[in-house]
């Protein structure tokens, strides 16, 4: 019933927007040059993601936020939350079509190209900028997922979610390792060294549905292919250090042995398990939010963060053209409704949210990184053990900022769902691989064709 | 539908009103077309609004929908969006695995249906004589057919895991099959647990129809020294046709619209042999925001779906209940 469910759903939606075209207008509301907003009587409505973690603190932040966005403002803030990024989306497809809904969205970085693409959201003029703080008070890094370029942004980088790896201190310091490999090929090598009876060098899911292109995307761009040159509107999917890429991180388990076989069918959670349970020395592509897993399990006060690698398999540094991306810009962002009528209070909330202070209230509330610059260097100096993840914000490269990135990784995470048999039999060979790739690459192509216009 | 109804009716309204009733048959005719003429349609009026809103609205736009070049950068001003006529269907059948998934989801429609059937006629009959413990075998059968596909498609993921409970036993018994979850293999898991999870369903219809059955009818059988299989083959069956053929055809329906297992048990990308045809339509539509031809993909699924539903209409002939009634009296 589902696929009719969808139909009707697709169908539904637009007959919303046929009620509702009339309604939507691209302007609206007034932009008060002032930086002082008079929102008496008035509400802005936020939309933002349910904290699976904290839900008792995220409450409690939110009447914070309301509380203070009264005193500054006058205005009410109204919170509307969303459990799962289904949820999400439907809601922003809706309120595209229908022109109205929340005035401000909280984004995952990797969406907001798409949403982007919808042109449904408010382009930053530097006035707005200027509304909102300024572009300095954000870590220049967590500005790459924007907008295309800096004439074109649409969301400002409210929290940071970069990917660093977890390591075993004690696992390392037994096999003479004094510091975590900062070459995806000292990585292997390591690894295969720290393989030894029931522990393994490396837990990684590579049955999950989201890191294994982080993987793919990250040495492919420390070797100089950025997988869609956006420039000359080219996929390099089938790019000979895309190849290379893929075939390192299936060595780990076909060549290395480093990592446990059950791992063809792990998601991330099952590779963070793996670890807290100490059965793996290396947990790469993990964020801060794995320490509450960390903190309570077998290798709590044994376990240390470190960037990943960053530089590209084969090599012991990067070509000229290869950027060394520690991780995606990963985090959320918040965008402005083009139709909201209350875009002045908008960005009065979006000035408050991202002030240092309220930055590192919600650290401390919620866990999450601030991409206030201020707020980032306060936390590196005051919290050792995650410096190297707020060191991450830094160094981490925005994935290629087009609506047809959402293909591209799909298809990028396609092509290791169909290598997996093939990877559990011990080995994916070059010409396995290059069929698949050349099949990413020309879904990758087809989806740039389309985004050009 | 309306077919057969219709014609008597209107081969009959021109002579009775042009000419006087006669005595015999032609009276009892024109009181019928009286009455037809002035039955309370207009009392059809709040189910045929609902119909048309729920279900003929959406579809029209479901079909318009299907000839735009609907996606993220149109979506905001959709009815703008570029027609393209048939565009999506040929890239739905030329570029995309649309003919694939068709192909996987109605072979494995077809066998999950067909192997279900002997299964719940089995558990009916084994379960039609009362014994000690009668009711609770029945209640635990239908246990997997009232757990949530959501929950049954989350518990055999866990327990088809690489090294997992299933790989375990099957380990000790000498077996190693490989992985359940990927590869060609996946494509019999699916089936299997549609299967585990669907057989109560015929179960419960054959029951029923197995109530349904006089006692006279067992008696008389027996009487004559029919054996069970006689008494099966030739008394009990043939009264379940009715029964079976309803629930072949709702199976086949359920399995072929089935999103929620294949979707929990082997994620998106699904594995290729796994790539159903509701999971290709919803990743099209929600991760590739190519609505357009998703919608073209939706309209193929439901001509998949409206031939067992045409065959199924047919055979149950629910349209022509009146006649039935007439030939019964």
């Amino acid at each position: 019933m589902r696929s009719r469910f969808a139909l009707g759903a697709v169908a539904g939606l637009a007959a919303i927007g046929l009620a509702l075209t009339g309604c939507s207008s691209s302007g609206g509301g007034s932009n008060p040059s002032s930086t002082a907003v008079d929102g008496k009587g008035r509400t802005l409505t936020v939309y933002t993601g349910v904290s699976g973690l904290y839900p008792q603190q995220q409450k409690e932040w939110f009447s914070e936020l309301q509380a203070q966005f009264k005193k500054e403002t006058g205005a009410t803030l109204a919170f509307d939350t969303f459990a799962s990024s289904n949820d999400e989306l439907t809601k922003i497809q809706t309120s595209v079509v229908s022109g109205q809904g929340p005035d401000v969205y909280a984004l995952g970085t990797t969406f907001t190209p798409t949403a982007y693409a919808t042109g449904a959201f408010v382009k930053l003029t530097d006035a707005d900028w200027a509304k909102v703080g300024g572009r300095d008070r954000f870590v220049p890094a967590s500005l790459g997922m924007s907008g295309p370029d800096a004439k074109n942004q649409i969301a400002v980088p409210l929290a940071q979610r970069p990917f660093v790896m977890a390591y075993n201190k004690d696992l390392l310091k037994a096999a003479g390792i004094d510091k975590p490999a900062t070459t995806w090929d000292d990585f292997a090598s390591q690894a295969k060294k720290l393989t030894t009876g029931g522990t393994y060098g490396v837990a990684v899911g590579y049955a999950d549905n989201y890191d294994p292109w982080k993987f793919i995307w990250a040495m492919s761009q420390q070797g100089g292919n950025p997988i869609l040159d956006l420039k000359s509107n080219k996929a390099r999917l089938d790019d000979p250090i895309t190849q290379k890429a893929y075939e390192t991180y299936f060595g780990w388990l076909t060549e290395q042995k480093a990592v446990d076989p059950a791992a063809v069918g792990w998601k991330n959670p099952q590779a963070v398990a793996a670890f807290a349970a100490g059965k793996a020395a290396y947990l790469p592509m993990v964020s801060a939010s794995s320490m509450e897993a960390l903190d309570s399990s077998a290798v709590a006060g044994k376990y240390a963060y470190a960037l990943m690698p960053t530089v590209t398999p084969g090599k012991t540094s990067n070509p000229s053209g290869g950027k060394a991306a520690a991780s995606i810009v990963s985090g959320d962002n918040l965008v402005v409704a083009s139709y909201s009528k209350n875009q002045d209070l908008a960005f009065a909330y979006i000035n408050m949210v991202t002030r240092a202070d309220m930055q590192t209230k919600e650290f401390k509330l919620l866990g999450d990184l601030p991409s206030n610059a201020k707020a980032a260097d306060d936390l590196q100096k005051s919290t050792p053990i995650i410096a190297p993840i707020v060191d991450a914000i830094g160094k981490s490269v925005a994935t290629p900022f087009s609506g047809a990135w959402g293909d591209t990784q799909l298809a990028l995470t396609n092509v290791v769902v169909q290598s997996i048999p093939n990877l559990s039999s011990g080995s994916v060979s070059s010409s396995q691989l290059s069929q698949l790739l050349k099949t990413a690459q020309s879904t990758a192509q087809g989806s740039l064709d389309k985004a050009k216009k | 539908m309306s077919t057969d109804t219709a014609a008597p009716a209107a081969t009959a309204r021109p002579p009775a009103e042009a000419t006087p009733p006669r005595a015999g048959r032609a009276p009892r005719r024109g009181r019928r077309t009286v009455q037809q003429r002035n039955r309370p349609l207009w009392m059809l009026l709040p189910g045929g609004i609902l119909m048309l809103l729920v279900i003929i609205v959406p579809f029209v736009f479901a079909i318009v929908i299907s000839t735009l070049d609907l996606d993220m950068y149109t979506l905001r001003d959709w009815v703008s969006a570029p027609f393209i006529g048939l565009g999506n269907y040929i890239e739905a059948i030329t570029s995309s695995s649309l003919l694939q998934s068709i192909w996987i989801s109605v072979s494995f429609a077809v066998i999950a249906a067909v192997v279900t059937l002997p299964i719940g006629v089995a558990a009916a009959l084994a379960t039609q004589n009362a014994f000690r413990g009668r009711a609770l075998v029945r209640s635990l059968f239908l246990v997997p057919y009232v757990l949530p596909g959501f929950v049954v498609g989350t518990f055999w993921h866990t327990m088809l895991q690489p090294h997992g409970i299933v790989d375990t036993v099957l380990g000790n018994l000498g077996i190693h099959t490989g992985l359940w979850l990927n590869g060609p293999l996946s494509y019999w898991t699916l089936i299997g647990v549609q299967i585990w999870s669907s057989w109560p369903f015929f179960y419960l219809l054959v029951l029923a129809g197995l109530q349904s059955v006089e006692n006279e009818v067992h008696e008389a059988a027996a009487l004559d020294g029919a054996g069970w299989w006689a008494k099966l083959r030739y008394v009990i069956l043939p009264h379940l046709r009715g029964p079976i053929a309803l629930a072949l055809i709702i199976s086949l329906l359920h399995n072929i619209n089935g999103f929620t297992l294949p979707f929990v048990l082997f994620g998106v990308p699904a594995p290729a042999d796994v790539n159903v045809l509701p999971v290709l339509t919803y990743v099209t539509s929600f991760q590739s925001f190519r609505f357009g031809l998703s919608a073209a993909m939706a309209v193929f699924s439901l001509i998949l779906i409206a031939i067992p539903l045409f065959i199924y209409l047919k055979a149950v002939r629910l349209d022509t209940g009146d006649d039935r009634k007439e030939k019964t009296a």
